[in-house]
Formats: C-alpha cells, sequence, structure tokens
C-alpha cells in the first residue's frame, strides 16, 4: 500500500529531462514469488548510467542501468526484461531472495 | 513515453486526483485514464480490467494480454480524536503508507502546531470538526482520548457514516462502558461489534510508540479486507 503521490521519481525525471539528459524509465511490472519491490516500483537512467530509485533490493540494478544505456544507444523505444533466481556457481545477475521480476524500459522523449 | 504526458501526470499527481497510467507493453503506447471517463479504441477494451485495479488498489498487467496498469489511488482518510502522545507516533508512521491524517481535539493545549509539525489540526469538538472534513465509508476512525465527552461524539459519526475503521482506546472495563453508552444511544450490537476495542493487534507493548505500531498494523490489515 505505497503512497504513489508522494513518490518523487517521476518528477526528477522531469528535471533529468529539463535538464537535457536523455532517460530512460524502468518499471517493474510483474514479480513471482518473493522480491524486494513491488509492481510499480520505478528507477530512472539517463545516458550516462546514473541512476535513481530502485526496481530491486539492490541485485539487478546494475543490469538494468545496462539495459538502459543500450535501449538509449539503440535509440529504442521501449524493451522488456526478466531476471530469475540467481545460479551462485555462476556470474550472472539474478535475485538472491529466490523471486522473479520483470522490468519495462520506456525511452522518455 | 512522450515528456509531455509525464509532465501532464506530474500535473495529475499534485493535484491528487485518482488516475492510472495505461501502457501497451508490445508498442510502447501509453495513456492516462481517470475513473469514469472513456479511453481511446486501443485501451477501451480492457476498461473492466483497469477498473478493478482500482478496486483492488494493485498494480500488473491485465491477464493473458500486454497491457500494463499503474494505479494512482488517494490515500485513505483517517481521523484521529485526541492529540495525546501516541498520536505523534501514529503520525509518523503513517507518513510512509497511504494514509492522509487529520486530528481532531477541542483541547488547544493537546493540539498545538509544535507538537504535530505540517499537521491537520482541528481545534474543536467532533460535532463541528466533521463538518470540515469529508468523510464516508473508505474513512477510519482512531479515537484516543478515552473521554466520553470527546471520542463518543465522533464514535458516533463514523458508525453512521459506516467507517470501513473504527477503533477506540481504552482498557476492556472502558469499553464495556463504551458500548453500553452507544446501545443507549440507539445503536444496535452489529454495529457496536464493528469497533475494534481495545484497539489495537496484541503484540504485547505498552509503551507509546508500541501502542501506536498494534493499532497502525490492524488498520492496514483492515484496509486489505475493505
Amino acid at each position: 500500500m505505497k503512497n504513489s503521490f508522494d513518490e518523487k521519481i517521476l518528477e526528477e525525471a522531469n528535471d533529468w529531462l529539463n535538464a537535457n539528459q536523455k532517460i530512460v524509465l524502468a518499471t517493474v511490472i510483474q514479480t513471482w514469488g518473493s522480491s524486494p519491490r513491488q509492481v510499480g516500483s520505478r528507477m530512472i537512467v539517463n545516458e550516462k548510467g546514473d541512476f535513481s530509485g530502485s526496481v530491486s533490493g539492490g541485485c539487478v540494478e546494475s543490469a538494468v542501468v545496462r539495459e538502459c544505456i543500450d535501449l538509449i544507444k539503440d535509440n529504442k523505444l521501449c524493451k522488456k526484461i526478466e531476471f530469475k533466481v540467481s545460479n551462485e556457481s555462476a556470474w550472472e545477475v539474478g535475485l538472491a531472495c529466490g523471486g522473479e521480476i520483470e522490468v519495462y524500459l520506456e525511452q522518455i522523449n | 513515453m512522450k515528456h509531455s504526458q509525464l509532465k501532464e501526470i506530474i500535473k495529475k499527481k499534485a493535484s491528487k486526483i485518482e488516475f492510472a497510467i495505461v501502457t501497451n507493453l508490445e508498442n510502447g503506447l501509453s495513456e492516462i485514464y481517470e475513473p469514469g471517463k472513456s479511453l481511446s479504441k486501443e485501451f477501451e477494451i480492457h476498461k473492466e480490467q483497469i477498473d478493478n485495479f482500482f478496486k483492488l488498489k494493485k498494480n500488473g498487467v491485465i491477464e493473458s494480454t500486454e497491457i500494463f496498469v499503474e494505479t494512482y489511488i488517494r490515500p485513505i482518510k483517517v481521523i484521529i480524536v485526541g492529540a495525546v502522545h501516541i498520536a505523534q507516533y501514529l503520525v509518523d508512521f503513517a507518513k510512509s503508507l497511504n494514509f492522509e491524517i487529520s486530528i481532531i481535539d477541542p483541547r488547544g493545549y493537546f493540539a498545538s502546531e509544535q507538537r504535530f509539525p505540517d499537521m491537520k489540526i482541528i481545534n474543536k469538538w467532533p460535532d463541528e470538526a466533521f463538518k470540515e472534513i469529508e468523510t464516508n465509508e473508505n474513512s477510519a476512525l482512531i479515537a484516543l482520548t478515552h473521554d466520553p465527552k470527546i471520542d463518543d461524539p465522533a464514535l458516533q459519526h463514523a458508525l453512521n457514516k459506516k467507517f470501513y475503521y473504527i477503533g477506540a482506546l481504552g482498557s476492556k472495563k472502558t469499553h464495556e462502558n463504551r458500548c453500553q453508552r452507544l446501545k443507549e444511544a440507539g445503536f444496535d450490537n452489529e454495529q457496536i461489534n464493528s469497533i475494534h476495542g481495545p484497539i489495537g493487534i496484541k503484540l504485547g507493548g505498552r509503551s507509546a510508540p508500541e501502542i501506536a505500531l498494534s493499532i497502525i498494523a490492524q488498520l492496514v490489515s483492515e484496509t486489505y479486507k475493505k
């Protein structure tokens, strides 16, 4: 039961855009099992990789930042990415909590 | 999303209008929806499901579609009667939840701005104070004075307006006496039993912040049962 009205991430995105930065908005759209942030959680990323907000408890943010930079580079409008349970023997990004999340990336232009 | 749409969303947020952002995840098209208003053809066919997300106070993808709905739902009005110590902690807890608090206390020395900065405080008796607050079955009441002169009129108002949550502080004995008074005032058993008294879930703690926590926990739980 978050108070969406009081969250300021979209206002921050607007400030970044007004400062002529390219912005990708990342939103958690689906979760399965236990996941640290609920559906609707957001982060914003600019072309340099600066970010604000969160879509997990720090587990996948770095991968989301990379994907967002690529989206800007490829000049694509939107993309969906899924993150699953991490395999501890591999150096891959995943959710240590055992959940799965799907994140939607969209450029604001 | 277009920058112009983002600005529109920010404007809606600032004026606290309930709305949803509806997004087609395949082609990136999105639209702002206000309950009761119409949508473009592409999204109109999903109107019923979108309204359902409002009802469930949820965000999510509509089943077997690629349509994502993010709802902006106005905070629930919570009226606290009694600007007492526990209320100070309740205000703190409520800040991070979707509750909008108003405090009623006719005793000016309790309901001071210094004790409750940035808070809507009404220094009036409940009957007068409720004329200034619009309430309905989506409102909640937390009565904390355990003084019948102040609590009872507020409880009666909440029962008449069918608040979804009514809680009253006080021991079992205090609550029994309160129930008796409400009965004499003409309220039936079902109405009286809907009052959570003694207020709060059982945590075991007795300090003011612990009591506030037990109250807010009960309020959150009842909000999801709504």
